[in-house]
């Protein structure tokens, strides 16, 4: 995949030195004939308050990604329809909400958390899985970490990954170290992901592209299903 | 102790970003029972100013007996600065110290409760086993002068990430005062 291609993804935010350092990327190219789409933790609590500035919702709905979550809800979708047209399968990652599995202290993250509505930790009902989906429960950053996500991927013989979802510097992040750990080629679909600063967002997408993964868009994403 | 957000990323972070990132701030603390582990670059990091920072924190830990365990890519070796020979080396296949190695054993051998994390790259295997540490569940404890890596841009942004979410950071001064 050229590398130019998605260059203007972060080129706003990259230094120049920083951006040189892509000469030396050492990610596996993207490919293979079993791919596997893996969202992680696209669940309501993260469009709650609409498709607004983060700045405005953050009061009201400190989880909610806003209008970047509403952003990658279309081109999600359309991924979606291309991999079930493709046979590509869709293991859906989200937060376990089972109250015997959340004692007190032990938390994905250090972020200070009010009593969360735990309903809102339903997968967004556009983004639903199917009756013959797999569907994984986590309770870290890493869909990977405590989970028999790996397992999955190995019955169902995956040889690549997709993976799209949020956030892209927390457990879109994780996720992909881990399956690039694993020794999956892994490509982020760039127009699927989102944070809630566009900071981290855009550097995140930038290192994983470095290091780990492929960064693709939407039109490039269709391609590699089709074609497997 | 300094503001929550009065380190190395400072000039990246906008108000608006830091307001968003408000509900991550809090008071922050080295561990009960830390070991320092070390994390070795698998290629080397140019900027050494990390190296001599490390190598002061390993200095104190090694005074007052804090396990110390160095996670290296079989692909390098430890850098010569950082490591004693007297010293466990455990190595690291992947970016995480954690992932593929027998490092939550070391931990659980030596009595860590917690974990005090240095080295390079921050954007890579520090942060990788910062994130994982924390998954494990160990409160996780940097100080930021002992993490370094090839790019300014990626160390404040991975640092930035890493002090909001997953990791308590200090200064170096700030964490030898509560080892």
């Amino acid at each position: 995949m050229p590398v130019n291609r998605v260059e203007h993804l972060w080129n706003d935010v990259v230094d120049a030195p920083t951006r040189a350092l892509l000469a030396r990327r050492r990610p596996p190219p993207f490919g293979g004939k079993r791919p596997v789409l893996v969202p992680v933790d696209l669940y309501d609590l993260v469009y709650d308050g609409g498709p607004r500035p983060v700045r405005e919702l953050m009061a009201e709905y400190p989880a909610s990604c806003g209008e970047f979550a509403w952003r990658a809800l279309p081109p999600t979708i359309e991924l979606y329809m291309a991999a079930r047209a493709s046979h590509v399968p869709i293991v859906h990652v989200t937060y376990d909400t089972r109250k015997e599995t959340d004692p007190s202290g032990i938390h994905p993250t250090n972020r200070k958390r009010r009593q969360p509505d735990l309903s809102l930790y339903r997968i967004r009902k556009e983004l639903s899985p199917l009756e013959d989906e797999l569907v994984v429960y986590k309770k870290r950053a890493s869909a990977f970490f405590g989970t028999p996500l790996a397992a999955f991927l190995n019955e169902l013989g995956a040889d690549c990954l997709l993976i799209v979802g949020e956030s892209t510097s927390g457990c879109v992040r994780s996720s992909v170290v881990e399956a690039w750990s694993l020794g999956y080629p892994v490509a982020v679909v760039a127009d699927c992901v989102f944070d809630r600063s566009d900071l981290a967002h855009k550097a995140s997408l930038f290192d994983m592209h470095l290091k780990y993964a492929t960064v693709v868009e939407l039109a490039q994403a269709r391609e590699l299903m089709r074609n497997a | 102790m300094r503001d929550f957000e009065d380190y190395c990323w400072r000039d990246l972070a906008s108000d608006e970003m830091r307001a968003i990132y408000s509900a991550y701030v809090r008071e922050r603390s080295l561990g009960a029972r830390p070991a320092l582990v070390v994390v070795h670059p698998g290629e080397p990091v140019r900027d050494g100013a990390w190296q001599s920072a490390a190598a002061r924190l390993l200095g104190e830990a090694r005074r007052r007996r804090v396990p110390v365990i160095h996670s290296v890519s079989p692909a390098s070796l430890p850098v010569e600065a950082l490591y004693s020979k007297d010293e466990e080396l455990c190595a690291r296949p992947c970016e995480s110290a954690f992932f593929s190695s027998d490092l939550e054993r070391r931990l659980k051998t030596r009595g860590a409760r917690s974990l005090l994390v240095c080295g390079a790259p921050t954007s890579g295997a520090l942060r990788a086993t910062a994130v994982e540490g924390k998954s494990y569940g160990y409160k996780v404890a940097i100080a930021e002068e002992t993490v370094g890596d090839e790019s300014g841009f990626l160390h404040k942004m991975a640092l930035f990430d890493v002090a909001h979410k997953y990791a308590d950071v200090m200064s170096l001064e700030e964490l030898l005062a509560q080892l």
